[in-house]
C-alpha cells in the first residue's frame, strides 16, 4: 500500500527526520515504561531485593581475581603432590595413585579380581618351574613392571592350552628344534617382552640362541629378541653371550668342531658325570620331564663355572656322542664326585651338532 | 498540520502492521540490556525506592523520576542503530 504523500525532497527530508526522532524516542519510552512497571512489580511482590543479602556475606563470597587463584580464591592443583595414608596397608602414597592403589590393596574393583586369578594360575605353574619372580605385593603397585607384563603374557598362553595353535607357535619358536624339547608354554610369549635368561633352562636358552640374537642388554637384562641379523648388536656379542650362556663349546652354530678329538676317552665318564642332576632339590620334575636330555635347568644362572665343564664336553660334542648321550640322558646320575661343576650342556650341545647334522 | 498527522498515523500503522514496531522494541530491549543500561536503571529505582520508602512507592513515582533519566542513559551506538533501522523501514515503505 502506498503512500499518497509526495517523494522525499529537501523540506519532506526533515519532517523524515523529524519522524523518525519520534518514533524512537516513543520505542525508548516503551521500554522505560516496561522497566518502571516491573520493578514497581517486583517491589510490591517483595522480590526486589532478594538478590541482596547482608553486607558481609557478599564481602565473603566476592569474586576473587587474583593471579595464581582460582575465582574461589582456591589454589590450582595444591592437591598433586599430597601423600595419602593408606588405611589398609598404612603406606603413604602419592595422591594420584591412590585410587589404583587402594583398589588392589582392598581386592575390590574389577582389576584387583583378575590379577588375583592371574596370580593363582602362574603360581602353580611357577612352582613347577623354577623362575625367579619378584615379591606380588610389588608388582601390584607396579602396573609397568616386566613381571606383571609377564603375568599378562603368561595369562595369554594359559588360555591357548589346548588349541592347535599352541603347537604351531611352538614349532614356528623353536626352528629347527621340533616339538621334542617343548618349551614352557608361559615362556613362550616372553619373548616378545624380552627374556630375562635367569629364568629360562638351558634348552630353552639355546633354542633362543638359535633362533635370536640373545645379546643380553645392559640397560634392561634381558636377551635381544630380534634375528641374528639385528643391527644393534654384534656378531661378537652374539659369540659372548652364546660363550656365556652355553659354553665354549658352542660360541656360533658353524663353528661347532672346535676342540674336538682330544678328548675322547675320559669324556665318556665327564659326560656322565656332566649329565647329573646339579642340585635335586631345584629341579622340578616336569622340567625334566619336558626334555629329552636331562638338562640343569639352573645352568644358565652359573655362567662362570661353565667353562670348566664344558671345555671336557666340547671333545665329546665333536665326536659322535649321540649315542653316549641317548643312553645317558635317560637316566638321572646323581652327583657323587664333582660338587657343582658339571654343567649339562653335553646333552644340549649334542643336539645342537644333531641338528646342524 | 493534518497530512503530518496523517502520515504520521500511516507510518505507525504501517510499523504495526508488518511487525516491525515489536521487532524493534524487542532489539531496543535487548540492546539496552546488554550494554548495561537496564542495571543502571534498577539502581535508579533502587534509590528512588528507598528514598521514598518500600512501602509506599508508586508506579508514577517511579516513572516520573527515571524515564527521564533512562532517555538520557541510552548509550549512542544503540540509538544511531535504531535510528538507521527506523529510515530504512521507511524509505523502503514510503513511496
Amino acid at each position: 500500500m502506498k503512500m499518497e504523500e509526495k517523494p522525499l525532497s529537501g523540506p519532506d527530508n526533515t519532517r523524515l527526520e523529524a519522524l523518525i526522532q519520534d518514533i524512537y524516542s516513543e520505542l525508548v519510552e516503551d521500554a522505560c515504561l516496561g522497566l518502571c512497571f516491573e520493578v514497581h512489580r517486583a517491589v510490591k511482590q517483595g522480590y526486589f531485593f532478594l538478590d541482596e543479602t547482608d553486607q558481609d556475606s557478599i564481602k565473603e563470597f566476592e569474586i576473587v581475581d587474583q593471579p595464581g587463584v582460582d575465582i574461589f580464591g582456591q589454589v590450582f592443583n595444591q592437591w598433586k603432590n599430597k601423600e595419602c595414608e593408606c588405611p589398609n596397608c598404612k603406606r603413604l602414597i602419592a595422591a594420584s595413585r591412590f585410587a589404583p592403589h587402594l583398589e588392589k590393596c582392598l581386592g575390590m574393583g574389577r582389576n584387583s579380581s583378575r590379577i588375583a586369578n592371574r596370580r593363582l594360575a602362574s603360581n602353580n605353574n611357577i612352582s613347577k618351574s623354577e623362575s625367579d619372580q619378584e615379591d606380588n605385593d610389588d608388582l601390584n603397585d607396579n602396573d609397568w613392571s616386566y613381571g606383571a607384563e609377564k603375568k599378562a603374557k603368561k595369562r595369554k598362553s594359559d588360555k591357548n592350552q589346548n588349541s592347535p595353535r599352541r603347537s604351531k607357535s611352538l614349532k614356528h619358536k623353536n626352528g629347527e628344534l621340533g616339538t621334542s624339547i617343548s618349551l614352557d608354554p608361559y615362556k613362550q610369549y616372553n619373548y616378545n617382552a624380552g627374556i630375562s635368561f635367569e629364568s629360562l633352562g638351558p634348552n630353552e636358552v639355546r633354542s633362543l640362541l638359535t633362533t635370536q640374537c640373545g645379546v643380553i642388554s645392559e640397560h634392561t637384562k634381558k636377551m635381544c629378541t630380534r634375528s641374528h641379523r639385528c643391527p644393534q648388536h654384534t656378531d661378537d656379542q652374539r659369540r659372548a653371550i652364546r660363550l656365556r650362556l652355553l659354553g665354549p663349546s658352542v660360541p656360533t652354530l658353524p663353528d661347532a668342531d672346535v676342540e674336538g678329538d682330544s678328548f675322547d676317552v675320559p669324556d665318556g665318564q665327564a659326560l656322565l658325570s656332566c649329565l647329573q642332576w646339579e642340585d635335586s632339590p631345584d629341579i622340578s620334575p616336569t622340567d625334566s620331564a619336558s626334555s629329552k636330555a636331562s638338562t640343569n635347568h639352573s645352568d644358565s644362572r652359573r655362567p662362570k663355572k661353565k667353562k670348566s665343564a664344558l671345555s671336557m664336553n666340547s671333545g665329546g660334542g665333536g665326536v659322535n656322542l649321540t649315542g653316549v648321550i641317548g643312553s645317558s640322558a635317560q637316566s638321572n646320575i646323581s652327583l657323587s664326585t664333582k660338587k657343582k661343576k658339571p654343567k649339562t650342556a653335553a646333552p644340549s650341545v649334542s643336539s645342537i651338532y644333531d641338528e646342524l647334522n | 498540520m493534518n497530512k503530518e498527522s496523517r502520515l504520521k498515523a500511516r507510518v505507525n500503522q504501517k510499523l504495526t502492521e508488518t511487525g516491525e514496531r515489536d521487532r524493534l522494541k524487542e532489539l531496543l530491549r535487548a540492546k539496552l540490556t546488554e550494554c548495561g543500561w537496564e542495571d543502571q536503571m534498577k539502581a535508579q529505582c533502587k534509590e528512588v525506592i528507598k528514598e521514598k520508602g518500600l512501602e509506599h512507592v508508586t508506579v508514577e513515582d517511579i516513572v516520573l523520576e527515571v524515564t527521564p533519566k533512562g532517555r538520557a542513559l541510552v548509550p549512542d551506538s544503540v540509538k544511531k542503530e535504531l535510528l538507521q533501522r527506523i529510515r530504512a523501514f521507511l524509505t523502503q515503505h514510503v513511496s
